[in-house]
């Protein structure tokens, strides 16, 4: 589709196609100039002249600004260009496999799962502090190299595949998986939506199981800003408690209370981590500092309002039964209720009439007894 | 899904405030100080009357038919938690429903809960609301214990319903025990009085004041000959 017929785009030479997507194709391509082989990432561009225009501007915005992340756990972005209605991104090209395909596979062990986290928090960390967002994070784009390195691929691509699919109502098409309810509610948003999607990459790598997953679109839109998770230990009772804690923290429906920044969420994936290998956890100098701050990025769109509490959104009202009490009597009696229980327990509370206040309630039953008494004392006095 | 019929229950909820933004540390502690008044509070409540749920940012005890002692349940965790645990505290009387997978997974769910939620929402901490329909219950397990419960106010939920709420007060016992005496000295002495009118109106002044005076001559010499006879049996 975007290859061209001399097997070149740019000043890249195309050596094979890594695969396809919904924006255009990966290609292996070689530079020339640098004797490096790259992966070339090709976006169609709209034949609309004044649409091409301004999606070819944003393009250019976003990858510069990827261009400028350089980071461990970020794939480097190279060079970008246009070349006859293609735009191409050159970037690192990895050997190893996406996050996708090793949850195929079940569940990663718990410390695999938390390094994996952690690694990709500290990257939109250091993302989100020059102020990118990348609004897509999901396995499909979470690389995973030889020895346990993650790297998070797209950065500000997403913004472009929004686009892209917009419909004339402006519904967001595409997967909302990994979407932050505000996401989903097409509110503007900022890095606690990252923050939230890279929640529900945790718990599907330490559960192997679908958090948000439902039958067609809008039922999955309906459990990303509704439903609330189980804590993993209860998929998984070997794992540290701690980790409930932090994924029901990344996983909070109302931006305000979750995670404010991605280092803070590193720092407890650390802990998490010592506390699997059985260790402190190592306090770095930096790492200290990265605990405490607590960066802000402001949303792209500045008029509109904060994202909504989902508590104003709707309330689940199932409750887990607790680990550490043992409910089990009660549980019996609620299940197969005895005769006198079924009266007491099946009807709502019933008025109290008059001669059953004066029986049980002391205050007037002493009026009643004080009257009673002046009658019998009236009567004697005068009868 | 296992799940049984909806049932009438009081759900306590101890939500502890500001959770969700402590620091993941800081909610472990903060979790495990829960999990002991919880345990201390509801020592006092038969195993078969209690259902400990956990929640997000607390816990619900759901108590099976004992209104009051989902009340003391609930003052006795506040006063426990005063020390460290920014808690408060909302009981509902509602309907709660056993659901589960049948794989251990069981939770409960309903309305009693959600409302509970709610209340808890709304009480500041170290304070306990309770729901109008939970004031019924306590009237309908042990009438005149709902008059200890002052009215708080009216406060709309996110779900745009609106709760009428009631908050506990130490005195009121007190001072509702004193009005109903006050009460019935005067009934009394009303009753007492009409009496005395009634008969005035009938009889006619002078004759009812012949009529007492002679009543008061005939019942004092009753009572000196019943003390003198009384005297007589302590002499002998």
């Amino acid at each position: 589709m975007a290859k061209k017929k001399s097997g070149q785009i740019g000043r890249y030479k195309i050596l094979g196609e890594l695969g396809r997507g919904a924006m255009g194709v990966v290609y292996r391509a070689e530079d020339p100039a640098l004797d490096r082989v790259v992966a070339l990432k090709t976006i169609l561009l709209t034949d609309d002249v004044e649409g091409r225009e301004e999606y070819q501007t944003r393009f250019f915005l976003e990858a510069k600004a990827a261009g400028k992340l350089t980071h461990p756990h970020i794939v480097t972005t190279y060079d970008f260009g246009e070349q006859d209605g293609v735009a191409y991104l050159a970037m690192e090209l990895l050997e190893g496999t996406d996050l996708r395909a090793r949850i195929k596979q079940g569940a990663l062990a718990a410390a695999d799962a938390v390094d994996i986290a952690k690694q990709v928090a500290e990257a939109l960390g250091f993302a989100h502090e020059r102020g990118i967002v990348h609004r897509d994070i999901k396995p499909g784009n979470i690389m995973l190299l030889p020895r346990g390195q993650a790297k998070i691929m797209d950065f500000g691509l997403a913004r472009m595949r929004v686009a892209d699919h917009k419909t004339a109502t402006g519904m967001v098409l595409g997967t909302p998986k990994y979407m932050s309810p505000e996401q989903v509610a097409g509110s503007p948003v900022d890095n606690r939506s990252d923050i939230f999607s890279l929640g529900i990459v945790l718990y599907e790598m330490l559960t192997g199981a679908r958090l948000f997953a439902g039958e067609d679109m809008p039922q999955i839109m309906h459990n990303v800003t509704h439903a609330e998770h189980e804590p993993p230990t209860r998929a998984n009772p070997a794992l540290p408690a701690m980790l409930d804690f932090v994924v029901a923290r990344a996983l909070k429906k109302d931006p305000a209370v979750r995670y404010q920044d991605a280092y803070e969420l590193a720092a407890d994936l650390r802990t998490c981590l010592a506390e699997l290998h059985g260790r402190t956890a190592p306090a770095g100098k930096g790492e200290a500092s990265a605990v405490t701050k607590t960066i802000r990025i402001e949303s792209t769109n500045g008029r509109a309002p904060p994202a909504p509490a989902v508590g104003a959104i709707a309330v689940d009202t199932r409750l887990p039964l607790s680990r550490q009490f043992n409910s089990g009597v009660a549980l019996l009696r609620l299940a197969s209720p005895a005769r006198r229980d079924r009266d007491r327990l099946g009807r709502a509370p019933r008025p109290v009439g008059w001669l059953r206040r004066l029986r049980r309630d002391a205050g007037p039953r002493l009026v009643f007894v004080a009257l009673v008494a002046a009658a019998a004392a009236t009567y004697i006095a005068f009868g | 899904m296992s799940t049984s019929a909806s049932v009438y229950a009081s759900v306590v909820f101890l939500k502890v405030h500001e959770f969700a933004r402590g620091r993941v540390s800081e909610q472990a502690r903060l979790r495990a100080q829960l999990e002991v008044v919880v345990a201390v509070t509801t020592a006092e409540l038969a195993p078969s009357s209690r259902i400990v749920l956990d929640a997000s940012d607390g816990a619900a005890i759901v108590v099976l038919a004992d209104a009051p002692g989902a009340l003391r349940l609930a003052e006795r965790a506040l006063n426990a938690a005063a020390a460290g645990l920014p808690l408060s505290a909302g009981i509902n009387h509602g309907a709660v429903r056993l659901a589960g997978d049948g794989k251990g997974d069981e939770g409960l769910v309903g309305d009693g809960i959600a409302v509970a939620a709610n209340v808890a929402e709304f009480a500041a901490p170290s304070c306990l609301l309770i729901s109008r329909s939970f004031r019924d219950a306590l009237a309908d397990a042990a009438p005149g214990l709902e008059s200890s419960m002052l009215t708080a106010g009216t406060f709309t939920d996110p779900g745009l319903r609106e709760h009428e709420l009631f908050a506990p007060d130490p005195f009121a016992a007190r001072r509702r025990h004193r009005r109903y005496a006050a009460l019935a000295v005067a009934a009394a002495i009303a009753l007492f009085g009409a009496g005395a009118g009634v008969r005035i109106s009938v009889e006619g002044q002078q004759r009812f004041v012949d009529r007492m005076e002679t009543k008061y001559r005939d019942t004092a010499a009753q009572g000196e000959r019943y003390l003198r006879g009384l005297v007589e049996k302590v002499k002998f």
